[in-house]
């Protein structure tokens, strides 16, 4: 695969009073394993939902794979999947049963469904929990429920918002090992995180975004630049540099008095 | 430690009140449903205690207050696993990492217990009890200690439950079961309100077998202490206040207990992942009945959530019990008539309304599979399906139900016409209001729009059922033309067909009207839904 699987022009969400995101320009490159990186607040979910088609942008322009995202939703919508932080999923339905639903309602004959769905609960290490009720799963087994639900339709792209938050460290090595079979054959995945070790260690491609705006694009050799690490040089982007823990504190420690 | 001990009863009810201040300052919409409810549990209380006192002297009023004693104690038995979530100092789970033992524990909670609007409407209620039966000082001073030992049975009775229950009430099924809280006080009130007329005709003589039980039972035997001791039955009084005096020990050293136990073991949030045994479901038979693609899959979602969404399934519960009692009790009493079957209709029609709001903020994964009006037609089409596949039989048969009772099966035809219409008229305003006013349903609690979009679900409801009223406008002109021009009788059988067809136009007419909205505000649909 070539050219880019996102390209964002000019795109401007307010909230009130609040800039959300202001005007952003971003092409990411197809075939990548893409980290959109920023402290909490930074516009990274106002962002990929306006990406994905979930929120109207004020002003600007999509296109996902060559296609606009409001001009041309279905073509859109057919070929990404979403998994959305702070969204419900159809919790009162169990974990196979959410698979069937999402896979039917995006078309899929239903034979087809219930194989990939069967396989994608092995590989994630659901099968034990795929007849409990999404909304008795744990965090870690949300993500992987939603993930699997996102992989359904084999899209050519994959937008996660924090796939890794509160996931504990076995279900995230599950979740890195099939986003990394997903990329190795050509499709792309853009997911956002604030765990800069997470994304040094998984991306190649970042994008660094604070107070809704991108700070740095590219290929993460790049971004990172001379820094000791991704964590350092996204300090220095965004400006935290040199805040310590001063003396206040000087009582803390030592045992007690 | 001594010292610890005896200052940890004003922490707590410090702690309490601190909440309670809390909770009121967040938001002044809660402060003034708080005070608007302080105000009319006030009035309530003060309107009791009247009615009380004019009870004084009657017949028959002993039997009368020990049930009411005994009807609050089971309310107060009953108000911790619907309501777990009403008092935080409530759920000792949350003083687990404090160094604390059971026994000063329970006397600062059961103090803290006692502070509130609960306990005072409830001190109101047995201080007029009294007033009532009491007869002589001897009976007011056994009256006065009856009252507040009754106060701490129920008190401690209500904390003893909870404490029992904690793991249900922490746990996501305590949960589902608080929201049907509001079926169950409503149900009851429709008992209570049956109970009430037939005393009403037959008088409270009626009510003394059950009395002279109740008198036996704590708390209200220690209200009916007074009673006793105004007849000069000492003996009487004091073993109905002793027996209420043990029922408290009794309940205290229960409470303890589970106390010490909540302490001292895992919480249920841990616990709860390996109780159930994975049950082995296949593809429900239904299913298979189902059609084929996307109407089939949302149909079988639909119903699904009927029976495992709480908040779905209260509503359908509240819609299908409102639209069976009212033609039917109506016609029971002999007031009714056949058209009030057509409530049935309108009722269960009512489902369709916000649509969307009851996928909560799980839209989005709707929203992601629609990308043309022909989606959101065929999505919405099936969720009229869904809702039809319980409507249609169930209007049909309240009818005929209410048409046998009052014999009156000429009229058949017509009644079933204008439901069909009229559930027609709600399934097409119901689809579009869907796709234009959709608002947020908490699924948290009791209510059931999120704050500040009230405005919204009043245009959604009642706009709407008023404009599926003038819908029918044509069926119920021509439905009492055929009752009152003279050969219209003969004509009126086509009020059947014609309500059903009319009904079915309308339904596909909402919701081509309806698909477009919904496929162009997929955002502000989203949007407005996640509120919750």
């Amino acid at each position: 695969m070539s050219g880019n699987a996102v390209r964002v022009q000019g795109l401007w969400k307010r909230f009130g009073q609040q800039i959300a995101v202001a005007g952003i320009d971003l092409e990411l490159p197809a075939g990548k394993f893409i980290g959109l990186v920023g402290p909490n607040g930074a516009g990274k979910t106002t962002t990929l939902s306006m990406v994905t088609g979930l929120l109207r942008p004020d002003q600007g322009s999509v296109e996902v794979v060559g296609h606009d995202v409001w001009r041309d939703p279905a073509q859109v919508k057919a070929r990404i999947g979403v998994l959305p932080e702070g969204l419900r999923m159809f919790e009162r339905l169990s974990g196979r049963e959410l698979l069937a639903y999402t896979g039917r309602l995006r078309g899929l004959p239903g034979t087809e469904v219930d194989k990939r769905a069967t396989q994608l609960l092995d590989v994630l290490d659901l099968a034990g929990s795929q007849h409990k009720l999404v909304v008795d799963y744990s965090t870690g087994m949300r993500k992987k429920i939603g993930l699997a639900a996102a992989l359904l339709h084999n899209p050519e792209v994959l937008f996660l918002d924090e796939p890794f938050e509160g996931v504990d460290p076995v279900s995230a090595q599950t979740i890195r090992g099939v986003l990394e079979r997903y990329t190795a054959s050509g499709a792309t995945v853009v997911f956002s995180s604030h765990v800069m070790e997470l994304v040094e260690s998984l991306c190649d491609w970042v994008a660094v975004m604070a107070a809704g705006r991108i700070r740095a694009t590219g290929p993460l050799t790049e971004v990172r630049g001379d820094a000791a690490s991704l964590q350092q040089a996204f300090l220095e982007l965004v400006g935290a540099q040199g805040r310590d823990a001063g003396s206040d504190l000087d009582w803390l420690g030592g045992g007690a008095r | 430690m001594s010292g610890a001990q005896t200052s940890l009863t004003p922490v707590v009810v410090r702690l309490k009140l601190s909440l309670l201040r809390n909770g009121l300052r967040q938001s002044s919409g809660r402060r003034a449903a708080y005070v608007a409810s302080v105000v009319v549990t006030l009035l309530f209380a003060v309107l009791q205690l009247i009615g009380l006192i004019a009870l004084r002297g009657h017949a028959h009023a002993e039997s009368l207050i020990v049930l009411l004693v005994a009807v609050l104690a089971l309310g107060w038995a009953v108000m911790p696993l619907f309501f777990p979530s009403g008092d935080e100092t409530l759920d000792p789970t949350r003083l687990v990492m404090l160094p604390l033992r059971p026994r000063p524990l329970v006397r600062a909670l059961l103090t803290a217990s006692l502070v509130g609007i609960g306990p005072l409407f409830t001190l109101c209620m047995f201080a007029g009890s009294v007033i009532a039966i009491a007869r002589g000082g001897a009976a007011f001073a056994v009256g006065a200690v009856g009252a507040v030992l009754a106060l701490l049975v129920c008190v401690a009775l209500a904390r003893a439950v909870a404490a029992a229950n904690v793991r249900l009430l922490t746990s996501r099924k305590g949960r589902d079961l608080a929201v049907l809280s509001g079926l169950v006080v409503a149900v009851g009130a429709q008992v209570v309100n049956f109970g009430a007329q037939r005393i009403g005709a037959s008088g409270l003589g009626e009510l003394d077998p059950l009395g002279a039980v109740l008198r036996w039972v704590p708390p209200a035997s220690a209200i009916g202490a007074a009673d006793s001791a105004g007849d000069g039955e000492y003996g009487v009084a004091a073993a109905q206040l002793a027996l209420s005096a043990a029922a408290l020990a009794a309940l205290l050293w229960v409470w303890a207990r589970h106390l010490t136990r909540l302490m001292t073991s895992p919480d249920g949030s841990t616990l709860q992942t390996a109780e159930r045994p994975a049950r082995e479901r296949g593809s429900s038979g239904l299913a298979r009945l189902l059609p084929p693609g996307r109407t089939g899959t949302v149909m079988e979602r639909s119903l699904r959530y009927v029976w495992r969404d709480p908040k779905t399934k209260s509503a359908w519960v509240t819609s299908l019990a409102i639209g069976l009692i009212v033609p039917v009790f109506n016609a029971w009493q002999g007031t009714g008539s056949v058209y009030f079957a057509c409530f049935a209709a309108g009722m269960l029609g009512i489902q369709m309304y916000n649509q969307f709001g009851q996928d909560t903020s799980a839209f989005w994964m709707v929203a992601m599979t629609i990308s043309s009006p022909r989606d959101a037609y065929v999505e919405l089409r099936a969720r009229a399906f869904a809702l039809l596949l319980i409507t249609l039989p169930y209007a049909t048969v309240v009818t005929v139900v209410t048409t046998a009772m009052l014999d009156d099966w000429g009229a058949l035809p017509e009644a079933l016409g204008l439901s069909f219409a009229l559930l027609g008229a709600m399934l097409a305003t119901g689809a579009w209001t869907s796709a234009r006013f959709p608002y947020s349903i908490p699924q948290e609690g009791y209510k059931n729009v999120a704050p500040g979009q009230t405005g919204l679900a009043w245009i959604s409801i009642f706009g709407g059922m008023a404009a599926a009223a003038l819908l029918c406008a044509p069926v119920i002109a021509l439905t009492i033309w055929a009752n009152v021009s003279a050969g219209g009788g003969s004509w009126a059988w086509l009020l059947l067909p014609g309500g059903a067809v009319y009904g079915a136009g309308l339904t596909v007419g909402g919701l081509r009207l309806a698909a477009p909205r919904t496929a162009g505000r997929l955002p502000e649909i989203l949007a407005a839904v996640s509120k919750g």
